[in-house]
């Protein structure tokens, strides 16, 4: 008993959690409802209302059902990406980690790209198990990497993942262009988007999805105990290298499944921590819960500013996040400490 | 430290016979009492052994291929006897491009040298922390926005200073800290490229050869415009850089020593970054955002010769044969394959950046 007291961090606000966690279930709705109303066409809720009951004509309803696909595949990527980086940055202790920032999403995309090379176009289920190992690779490198020399600190990491990522990236984009024909469905791919996706794409990345998120709901209350620091962890009888590569492993196959789906999307990762820890404070079992739907919601409400900014066409998704991602970053490096 | 110190050791020891040795194998060239010009002598046979290189690419750039203007035509065809093809190929094609890719790769060389030496730090160079990519939004901006209005170099310049002034105020510390600095550089270049992404996308409509030449840069169709602009550019810069390289120099012991020894330390840091920034918008305008050349030309330049300082004038010729070999090998090898020049800067420079930092890491530097 006395073990969870101490896990448990001392000031615990459940109404309030309570309370923010509903405010981010409207806004996700609200996303939700902005994702199916707005577009190339824009239409009204009431149209997608009656869509939605099915007494629409059928113009109106082959618009809004068009977007239904990249919708769910926003909620699903968002709420993956969040989690991912949620999990990182509790594992980590290291406010700057984020799947993007540490090259698992350019391993992903290497990976796949490398395939699609070799073996021609592939199906989308074999484009998820392509994702995960090239992933894990590259999480692994950065890590690597990271740790050479002593211990890693918030800033090696950083940067190890920056330089996996400035590799990969070169290489995924020579890939693309050396191959046009082949790569043509993967120009967009490449930067991040939720554009020309069916259900299949969903369907095919939900189980890793999912697995992911179970995993990481599984440790989440061990990361509380893991923020106290190794030794005061151990010492509240958590078992800190189960939380911690149960809670890497989840990150890694989530920011997998989310990459394979929509593409390297940045900053999704990194930003949605960051609002979560001022919103509902650093228990990670509210975190956790809170982070998946304020992912969604980023990603669905970023998704609807790339489609509408530059009508008639579309901006890349992955454009949007790293416009409004890259300033947490700068946010995040102000407040580190003179000493690291 | 050494080239102060040593110099004035030179000149109170032994007043008027020349040349004399220093401590650091470096010679001290006398006329009378009044010059005193250190000399460096492997410095010297450094550069010219990079210079014999940078013939030698230069050379290869112009003649392998299925274009290419035998050797042996070479001369001739320089003097305006060849014939309308050879004449094409050297005057539209592959003389305008050499030209850029030299007079680019010295620029960013140079401005690589000078910020690394300023900010006393390998990692502090203009490509990793965000200034290249500021370049190339300011540069999508002025040419695909404003055509006209804005000179592309102008709207190079202000991208690169706005993103040199986001990334010293992000950090929180100006340019002392260098974690700070790349992270912060990390998220500014993140930001340009999704602007240089956004109006190419509105602008340009998706077009991927215009889309990498401003995210990647690249060296396809360059004029000799371009070739103007750049040592137009380098012609203006070179001399004050050669104002300040002394104080330069000096400047890498420490502001308080610097600033005993007469270096004005955060003036001459001022002026250093200025120019530097400068001269990576006038890269960037003519080449666009082409990555890691700032990074490495002056780490190659300091391990060859071995001398102290920033070693500015081998770091721009190390800049220089670095992007016309990176350019040959996209113009000629197999896996080049006509791929913009900065995707192969990018991918090799890459694995650069990762062995520096392990380096610097294992003795504690960062």
């Amino acid at each position: 008993m006395t073990v969870k007291t101490i896990a448990t961090p001392p000031r615990t606000r459940p109404a309030r959690t309570l309370a923010v966690i509903g405010a981010g279930a409207a806004a996700l709705a609200g996303a939700v409802l902005l994702s199916l109303v707005l577009g190339s066409k824009p239409t009204t809720p009431l149209e997608v209302w009656r869509v939605l009951t099915g007494d629409a004509d059928g113009f109106t309803a082959t618009v809004v059902e068009s977007r239904y696909p990249r919708t769910v595949l926003g909620i699903v990527a968002g709420a993956a990406l969040a989690l991912s980086g949620t999990l990182m940055q509790g594992v980590t202790r290291n406010p700057l980690a984020d799947p993007g920032l540490l090259g698992v999403n350019a391993g992903a995309a290497a990976a796949v790209v490398t395939a699609t090379a070799v073996l021609g176009p592939t199906s989308v289920t074999a484009t998820v198990w392509w994702a995960l190992p090239g992933a894990v690779l590259a999480g692994l490198t950065a890590h690597a990497v990271g740790s050479r020399g002593g211990d890693g600190g918030m800033v090696r990491l950083v940067l190890a993942g920056a330089v996996v990522s400035a590799v990969l990236t070169a290489y995924v984009q020579a890939l693309g262009l050396t191959f046009p024909d082949v790569f043509d469905s993967y120009r967009h791919w490449v930067v991040g988007s939720l554009a020309g996706r069916d259900f299949d794409v969903v369907v095919s990345v939900l189980p890793v999805v999912a697995a992911g998120t179970a995993l990481g709901l599984a440790v989440s209350g061990g990361l509380n105990a893991l923020a106290l620091g190794e030794e005061a962890a151990v010492a509240t009888g958590a078992n800190t290298a189960w939380v911690r590569s149960g809670g890497l492993l989840a990150a890694t196959v989530l920011a997998a499944g989310a990459t394979a789906a929509a593409g390297p999307i940045a900053f999704v990762g990194l930003a949605v921590p960051h609002v979560v820890r001022a919103l509902v404070g650093v228990d990670f079992r509210a975190q956790v819960p809170f982070a998946l739907l304020a992912g969604p919601t980023l990603l669905l409400v970023a998704d609807v500013v790339a489609r509408t900014i530059v009508r008639p066409t579309e901006l890349m998704v992955g454009v949007v996040t790293a416009f409004v991602g890259a300033p947490v970053l700068l946010y995040a490096v102000r407040r580190m400490r003179e000493t690291t | 430290m050494r080239p102060a110190l040593s110099t004035r050791r030179a000149s109170a020891a032994e007043p008027a016979t020349a040349p004399d040795r220093a401590a650091s194998g470096q010679r001290v060239l006398r006329l009378g009492r009044a010059v005193a010009l250190p000399v460096h002598p492997r410095s010297l046979l450094v550069a010219a052994v990079l210079l014999v290189l940078l013939a030698a690419a230069a050379a290869a750039t112009l003649s392998l291929g299925r274009l290419g203007v035998p050797l042996t035509r070479l001369p001739t065809v320089v003097a305006g006897g060849g014939e309308a093809t050879e004449t094409f190929v050297l005057d539209r094609l592959r003389g305008p491009r050499l030209a850029v890719a030299a007079g680019t790769g010295a620029a960013l060389g140079l401005a690589g040298a000078l910020f690394q030496s300023v900010t006393r730090n390998p990692l502090g160079s203009p490509d990793v922390i965000g200034l290249g990519a500021g370049a190339g939004a300011g540069a999508a901006i002025a040419a695909l926005v404003l055509p006209g209005i804005v000179p592309v170099p102008l709207g190079a310049l202000g991208g690169a200073a706005l993103a040199m002034v986001i990334v010293a105020t992000a950090t929180g510390t100006g340019l002392r800290h260098p974690g700070r600095l790349i992270i912060a550089g990390i998220g500014v270049a993140a930001m340009a490229h999704a602007v240089s992404e956004f109006v190419v996308s509105v602008m340009a409509r998706d077009q991927a050869s215009v889309l990498h030449s401003y995210l990647y840069g690249s060296l396809g169709a360059r004029s000799w415009e371009h070739a103007a602009v750049i040592w137009g550019v380098l012609v203006l810069a070179v001399p004050l850089v050669l104002l300040i390289a002394g104080a330069v120099a000096v400047n890498e012991m420490g502001d308080e020593l610097a600033d005993a020894l007469g270096g004005r330390a955060r003036s001459t840091r001022t002026a250093a970054i200025s120019l530097s920034v400068v001269l990576t918008a006038a890269a960037v305008s003519v080449a666009g955002p082409i990555a890691f050349v700032a990074l490495t030309a002056p780490q190659i330049a300091r391990r060859t010769t071995g001398a102290p300082g920033p070693n500015l004038a081998v770091a721009a010729v190390v800049g220089a044969l670095l992007l016309v070999l990176a350019d040959l090998a996209v113009q000629q090898s197999p896996i080049g394959n006509g791929l913009p020049v900065g995707l192969f800067t990018l991918g090799f420079g890459g694995v650069y950046l990762g062995y520096l930092l392990i380096r610097e890491w294992r003795r504690g530097k960062l």
